[in-house]
């Protein structure tokens, strides 16, 4: 398994996560697929994105939005990219949105076959177990306009991530509580911080913090 | 939002809105080409929309000012633009309106030719619900011609004309030549033409939209130069040499303070061969740029619906399709419109007759029309036009300026070739044939040229170039909800198109440079030109029917933010693609979604 979460910022400063998605896909000319959360005026993002991994030596990219009707021709060769990326957005709109394209066990089929998935803030969650997550805290948390109530995402780790992490007090006492709700850890994650799941190993990029059974423990760098 | 500088006197502050005070050089100019008239103030207005961007790129507004509607520029804005003509029909009948209300100055209402008229000779015909509120000189001396859509009903309607009677405005027995404009009106040209401004069309641009209640509105429109072919037409028609040559002066002094001729010859002869030359090259590329943005503009031989410099006016029936539907006509009751690719022959004869018109100017002897059908003019217009539909194509692929100018300096005939392979797809129409539309007639195109132009890239760079997309896969992907299965069965003939076109389309590739950094570059850029999301004409229509009923609730302040963020969301141009904010919410995320829903579903139509 190949994951890489990313807790959020722009492409400047997220160089070190898109490095290790890179050296990961062991392939000298990759492909690389961009999936919107949503695809309104995604293609802005997704001309950011390509442009930081053609700085590090990528050519070849399919931009994929799943929000809207696409073709199965398209959807064969994202699947065979050697990188996905899921970007960020509203998480609630993207489940759903995954959810109506039938894409969640084409996904988990690709990571299981060796693709690098990687993720940023709400693409990120869509890797856990559920997009809890994404409804607290309630001053900074997304809006599900999509009435979702069954939070279940890909469930390719057992932790929960929390992108955009910001180390206060109010943000502490949140996740503190929450995670005395689960039974495994919330990784709270700064932008431009991330982290690499490779197969059994679990790496860190820059200072992140663990959320357990209500206490919290600083890891990484 | 950022605090814009302190301000310490109001009064000073929208002093530049005093300068719009009905006075036009026109009308001291060419009396004759105009109807003026006395204007008082028109109670019960709101601010339905202000152009903010506009205004300070006009300089009416100092650039750093808040884009915020406040008491002090409301009251403002009402004063200067809130108004009605005192027509004929309130002179006969002898009303009287309190002098306080009335404005200083007589505000015009121009004469021009339209084909509607009875009179074909521009006598009786023009700004029948219009009257110009002046001219605006803005940042760098620019001048801008200013006009306002519902100002009540003048002698120049069409209803004065047929019936032989002034009409009071606002008269419910008639609608179109009440003078008044409806609300939605004027939503759609905002929406409309600042999409089109921003994809770099010249059209005329919404300032400003009143609201009276009852649906009823007022739209106030901008632009450099607000003057039609049909304008000058007029006095064609009349062989008034006099009233034109000064009309032609008029709009030459105005092309110079605008800086869109420089270097003006000093003689007559030298700058009516200029401005023939200006015009040549302005309408064929227009006309070109029409024809393959698949946009819908009613021309004709009066010269009306058009601009001098080929800009958009008059947004009642301006189309932009989502598919080539070449064959979609509109029914305007009397008469069937003209289709989009018959827009280049009427485009070209208003060239034939601007050459009739600067001859005539020149030789004082006015020629019959058919005389120019092999000026140079119709050959340079023909020339352009090719060009035009070239650059068009190359830059609809994603080709980047430096790839494009190269094809076209060395190869040429390439471009032609994958011309004719990709009109082969884009023009195929559904085997249903011709079939009644909503407002006229219509023959469905059945390919989606964008979506290929959008995903062949992607999948060549992803496959490798020598891996190409087999004919279904290439059916998938470019057939539209048009198509039924006869349509796209895959005929011999079918099959070997599919392969010319993707062998021509990477051969003009591989011309211009390495084939996976070409491709890339044009990956990128293709994703936003033929982005999934663009806005069509029946989209437009839906999307301001959503927009008045969410109405209430929506301040002249959100009105500008909505439109702001929708033409953001129609821009093509790979060059001006912003950086988003993602930590941005905004309340009108609800709106903007439905909008989107809306520019989906209508996608492919009219």
């Amino acid at each position: 398994m190949k994951l890489v979460f990313h807790g959020g910022g722009h492409a400047e400063d997220n160089k070190a996560l898109n490095l290790e998605a890179l050296r990961m896909c062991k392939d000298n000319d990759p492909v690389i697929t961009y999936i919107p959360a949503c695809s309104i005026d995604s293609e802005g993002d997704f001309l950011e994105f390509a442009k930081s991994f053609q700085d590090i030596g990528v050519g070849r990219f399919l931009y994929f939005p799943i929000d809207v009707p696409f073709d199965q021709t398209m959807l064969m060769q994202v699947l065979k990219s050697n990188m996905i990326h899921l970007s960020g957005g509203n998480t609630f709109y993207f489940l759903n949105t995954m959810r109506k394209a039938k894409l969640m066990p084409r996904l988990k089929e690709f990571v299981r076959s060796g693709g690098v998935l990687t993720g940023l803030s709400a693409g990120g969650i869509m890797m856990t177990p559920d997009i809890s997550s994404a409804g607290y805290p309630e001053f900074d948390c997304d809006v599900n306009d999509e009435h979702m109530k069954d939070f279940r995402a890909l469930k390719l780790v057992n932790f929960e991530f929390f992108p955009h992490y910001r180390n206060s007090k109010r943000y502490e006492q949140e996740l503190i509580s929450q995670s005395k709700l689960i039974d495994y850890p919330i990784y709270a994650v700064p932008d431009g911080n991330g982290i690499v799941v490779e197969s059994e190993n679990t790496k860190f990029i820059g200072k992140c913090f663990c959320f357990y059974k209500g206490k919290k423990i600083v890891i990484g760098r | 939002m950022a605090h814009g500088r302190a301000r310490k006197n109001l009064e000073d502050e929208y002093s530049q809105f005093d300068q719009i005070d009905g006075r036009h050089p026109l009308q001291k100019a060419l009396p004759e080409m105009v109807v003026s008239y006395r204007v008082r103030e028109r109670k019960g207005a709101r601010i339905a929309y202000f152009n903010f961007h506009l205004a300070k790129e006009m300089g009416l507004l100092p650039a750093d000012q808040d884009e915020v509607m406040t008491p002090a520029l409301e009251k403002k804005l009402l004063e200067t633009f809130s108004i009605i003509i005192i027509n004929e029909f309130d002179e006969m009948n002898g009303r009287k309106f309190p002098e306080k209300e009335i404005k200083p100055h007589r505000y015009m209402a121009t004469r021009y030719l339209q084909l509607q008229h009875p009179n074909k000779t521009g006598k009786t015909s023009g700004d029948g619900r219009s009257v110009w509120n002046g001219q605006f000189k803005g940042k760098g001396g620019k001048v801008w011609d200013l006009s306002s859509c519902g100002s009540g009903a003048t002698c120049l309607s069409p209803a004065t004309a047929i019936q032989g009677k002034f009409f009071e405005s606002g008269d419910p027995s008639i609608s179109y030549g009440c003078g008044y404009s409806e609300l939605d009106e004027g939503f759609s040209t905002a929406f409309f033409s600042e999409i089109m401004h921003r994809n770099g069309y010249s059209t005329e641009r919404a300032l400003l939209v009143l609201d009276y209640g009852g649906k009823i509105g007022l739209t106030v429109r901008v632009h450099p130069n607000l003057l039609r072919p049909s304008h000058f037409f007029a006095w064609l028609k009349q062989s008034d040499q006099k009233a034109l040559e000064k009309l032609v002066d008029q709009w030459i002094f105005q092309q110079v303070k605008n800086k869109v001729f420089v270097n003006l010859p000093k003689t007559k002869a030298g700058q009516y061969k200029l401005c023939l030359d200006w015009l040549t090259d302005r309408f064929a590329r227009t006309s070109a740029r029409f024809e393959d943005d698949y946009i819908f503009c009613w021309l004709d031989w009066d010269g009306d619906n058009i601009l001098m410099d080929g800009g958009i006016i008059d947004y009642g029936s301006i189309r932009q399709f989502g598919l080539f539907h070449s064959e979609y006509r509109y029914d305007d009751v009397e008469r069937y419109s003209t289709t989009i690719v018959e827009q280049k022959q009427k485009a070209k004869y208003l060239v034939q007759t601007f050459a009739q018109m600067f001859d005539y100017l020149k030789t004082s002897q006015k020629k019959n029309i058919k005389e120019f059908s092999n000026h140079s003019s119709m050959t340079k217009f023909d020339e352009i036009f090719e060009e035009q539909k070239d650059i068009n194509l190359l830059e609809k692929i994603g080709f980047n300026q430096k790839h494009t100018e190269l094809l076209l300096t060395k190869y040429r005939s390439d471009v032609y070739e994958f011309r004719k392979v990709f009109a082969y797809f884009e023009t195929a129409k559904s085997s249903e044939g011709l079939i009644e539309v909503a407002d006229g007639v219509n023959r469905n195109a059945i390919f989606c040229m964008r979506d290929i132009l959008r995903e062949l890239p992607q999948l060549l760079l992803a496959r490798g170039v020598n891996a190409r997309l087999d004919a279904d896969e290439f059916i998938e992907i470019i057939r539209s909800s048009y198509a039924n299965d006869d349509d796209v069965k895959l005929t011999p003939t079918m099959k070997s198109k599919i392969t010319q076109f993707q062998d021509l389309y990477l051969k003009l590739v591989e011309l211009v440079g390495k084939t996976s950094t070409v491709l890339l570059t044009i990956t990128m850029r293709s994703s936003v030109i033929n982005k999934y999301d663009r806005v069509t004409g029946d989209a437009v229509t839906t999307v301001v029917d959503k927009v008045m009923n969410a109405r209430p609730k929506l301040s002249a302040n959100d009105m500008y933010d909505v439109l702001r963020e929708f033409t953001e969301f129609q821009n093509l141009d790979p060059d001006l693609i912003q950086k988003r904010d993602h930590n941005k919410k905004s309340n009108r995320e609800r709106l903007m979604k439905t909008m989107v829903k809306i520019v989906r579903e209508y996608r492919e139509g009219l």
